[in-house]
């Protein structure tokens, strides 16, 4: 193995779960530790810590590509992960990584610049006939040109970001009236998330599924798919649910995107893990979305249909060896599902609610995996994502794993700040997510409420309201001690409080 | 108010959503489900913190906060904003809700902690119901925060390239 040790340019659970692939393969590791969060878990999975703290600047180091370079020499790092989000999907920091004789644990920069230019991965599909959204043909200049290309091709259409990718930047216009509004916030959205302020327009598919394929591909040539995930449930074009594989696709289905999906890889000599993204619309009609050159949030339900540590085939491929299986020797085994548990308040909207997580329970049930990078005392802080935890639960079949998954959500107990939780009870049980019909459209179009209570926790909770009431202003030898969210709660008092109701 | 106490019969607990749940005096540790009575306990332990034992399963529990007579409870994930009320103060409460006429501003509030990205009204200006009043963007997503009722702004807050607490007032609207 000419990898021998690896900087984590990347933080979280994802930092955790490179960590974890890495020990096991005997690779040493380097985790960056930041001002931010200085106490974050990742930190105890490393082999080396440097230490970042000193640096006050505003970008985060995960984005700040010079001094990752240093970081890897300085620390000796023969290899950077680069995790997902931050600079995963910037061809110019793999190429500065192969200019210093660092390995980037990824794709080539070529495959990263052409399938990122999202207007370059239109090209290259359409030249290889995989099916599309009509769309314009390539970044568009202003709201007047955006606007006779939507009369041409017929509201309602959607505004993406060229650099884009995970949701930002995108806006669906409906109405030529909304368009000027709409193509301002998109393009700012994106000069500010891209650094790229230029959008192009695409037919917009309603309520398609959102199917995407796994590909792996070697540096030998050799490309191959490890079948699909659904990822349909999402708010805002944040995912919020996973699974694998999708009660949408027949084996028949699944073999035709499959395929689509490796001759997109195939067309910019793909290696590494990678993601082709489809829509799937009512009529089972398919549609190239983008793909994503990095590994996915939601790979472990891949990973557990397939048997496959995805992050050990990356670097594995970074290493130049050859795949060890073939198309047919995968075979999809069970179901998966991932729930994104958040800190969110689905009440208000999915607002972020960050604060320091002060107890965290996670079941340890067989069919339950839990990816986190978060323990009791860690903070959720407002300069990174909300995720707590990802729990991941599998079962024989589809049924099963809703099952298991109901199960273990009702195990899972966080305090110190809202969660999805509510959320993911409610998905579970409801009937279009049983039966399979659901959209991307789901949440928007067919939720009255967003959470699961069942029939008496109010009343409950309108019973402690009361006993709290009775206590503070019926009893003078009341305490009065301010818990909110267990806060400065010393266990003695609380116990006190408790014995005397 | 000693004598007060002796007089209370019934206190009940009124949800946001106007439903009300009533309890006896005194409070019992058991709630009557049709026929029969089942313990409520509330404990804690080291691991789970505070919770409420019923039908034999936890529920977590957190106080958010209590101010007065309204209390916020973070039951199972999800929080209930109560305000307990004697049957003197509900009857008051009755009194003085039909004498209040409806809202006539609305306040638009930031809804997480954020920074203003752009404001895209102006004193003055009208809205409908549903137009986006602000860009405020938070934990990286840009989020439109749209007018709630149909009005002329009077009052614009929120500055562009700023940074804002939740709560913080962003824009008032006259409505109408």
């Amino acid at each position: 193995m000419k990898i021998k040790r690896i900087l984590i340019a990347n933080r979280g659970e994802i930092a955790v779960r490179i960590m974890k692939t890495a020990r096991m393969m005997n690779i040493e590791t380097v985790a960056v530790k930041t001002a931010v969060e200085p106490n974050a878990m990742y930190l105890s999975s490393a082999d080396v810590i440097y230490d970042n703290t000193e640096d006050v600047s505003e970008i985060p180091v995960f984005l700040d590509i010079e001094k990752l370079i240093a970081i890897a020499l300085k620390t000796k790092a023969n290899a950077v992960h680069p995790g997902y989000g931050f600079l995963a999907e910037n061809a110019y920091f793999a190429q500065k990584c192969i200019d210093n004789k660092i390995i980037f644990i990824g794709p080539s920069p070529d495959a990263i610049y052409k399938m990122g230019n999202k207007t370059i991965a239109r090209k290259i599909a359409l030249a290889g006939g995989i099916p599309m959204a009509m769309g314009s043909e390539g970044n568009i200049a202003n709201e007047e040109e955006a606007a006779i290309i939507a009369e041409k091709i017929g509201y309602p259409v959607i505004i993406k970001a060229a650099s884009g990718g995970g949701g930002r930047g995108m806006r669906i216009v409906r109405k030529s009236e909304e368009m000027e509004k709409m193509f301002i916030i998109a393009s700012k959205e994106a000069e500010k998330a891209f650094n790229d302020p230029s959008v192009f327009v695409e037919k917009y598919i309603e309520n398609p599924k959102h199917i995407e394929f796994q590909i792996l591909g070697d540096t030998k040539g050799n490309i191959i798919h490890l079948g699909e995930r659904e990822c349909s449930i999402q708010r805002k074009h944040q995912k919020l649910l996973e699974e694998a594989p999708s009660s949408a696709l027949d084996e028949k289905l699944r073999e035709k995107m499959g395929k689509m999906a490796v001759q997109i890889a195939k067309a910019v000599d793909y290696h590494s893990a990678g993601t082709v993204e489809f829509l799937l619309d009512s009529d089972k009609n398919f549609y190239f979305m983008e793909m994503n050159t990095r590994i996915q949030v939601e790979h472990p339900v891949t990973e557990i249909i397939t048997g496959i540590d995805l992050i050990e085939q990356q670097i594995r491929i970074a290493n130049d060896e050859e795949l060890k299986f073939r198309q047919e020797d995968i075979k999809l085994k069970g179901w998966a599902i991932e729930c994104r548990i958040n800190a969110e308040d689905v009440q208000a909207g999915f607002a972020p609610d960050p604060g320091k997580i002060e107890s965290l329970n996670m079941p340890s049930d067989p069919c339950v995996r839990v990816d986190t990078g978060v323990q009791a005392g860690s903070s959720i802080v407002t300069s990174y994502d909300s995720m707590i935890a990802k729990l991941i639960v599998k079962g024989k079949d589809r049924k099963e794993a809703i099952k298991n998954c109901k199960m273990a959500l009702d195990k899972v107990w966080i305090k110190g700040t809202k969660t999805t939780l509510p959320f993911f009870r409610m998905l579970v049980r409801h009937q279009k997510f049983q039966d399979g019909s659901f959209t991307t459209a789901f949440i928007e179009k067919d939720l009255e409420k967003y959470y699961f209570n069942s029939e008496y926790e109010e009343m409950l909770a309108a019973w402690l309201a009361t006993k709290l009431f009775v206590e503070e202003n019926l009893n003078d030898d009341s305490i009065n001690i301010d818990f909110k969210h267990g806060k400065d709660m010393s266990p003695w008092l609380l116990n006190k409080r408790i014995n005397q109701f | 108010m000693a004598n007060d106490k002796l007089q209370i019969k019934k206190l009940y607990a009124l949800s946001s959503e106007n439903r009300k749940f009533s309890f006896s005096l005194p409070l019992k540790q058991t709630i009557r489900i049709g026929k029969r009575d089942y313990e409520v306990k509330l404990k804690a332990d080291e691991k789970y913190g505070t919770y409420i034992l019923w039908k034999n399963r936890k529920y977590p529990v957190e106080v958010v906060s209590s101010r007065q007579n309204r209390y916020e409870i973070l039951f199972n994930d999800i929080s209930y904003t109560f305000t307990v009320e004697t049957p003197f103060s509900l009857q008051r409460m009755k009194v003085l809700n039909s004498k209040r006429g409806k809202v006539e501003k609305e306040y638009i509030k930031a809804p997480m902690p954020g920074k203003i990205i752009d404001v895209l009204v102006r004193e003055g200006s009208n809205v409908l119901r549903g137009e986006p009043v602000v860009i405020l963007e938070a934990m990286k997503m840009q989020n439109e925060i749209l007018s709630p009722v149909n009005g002329v702004i009077v009052k614009v807050s929120a500055r562009a390239n700023t940074n804002v607490m939740k709560d913080d007032l962003l824009i008032e609207i006259k409505v109408g």
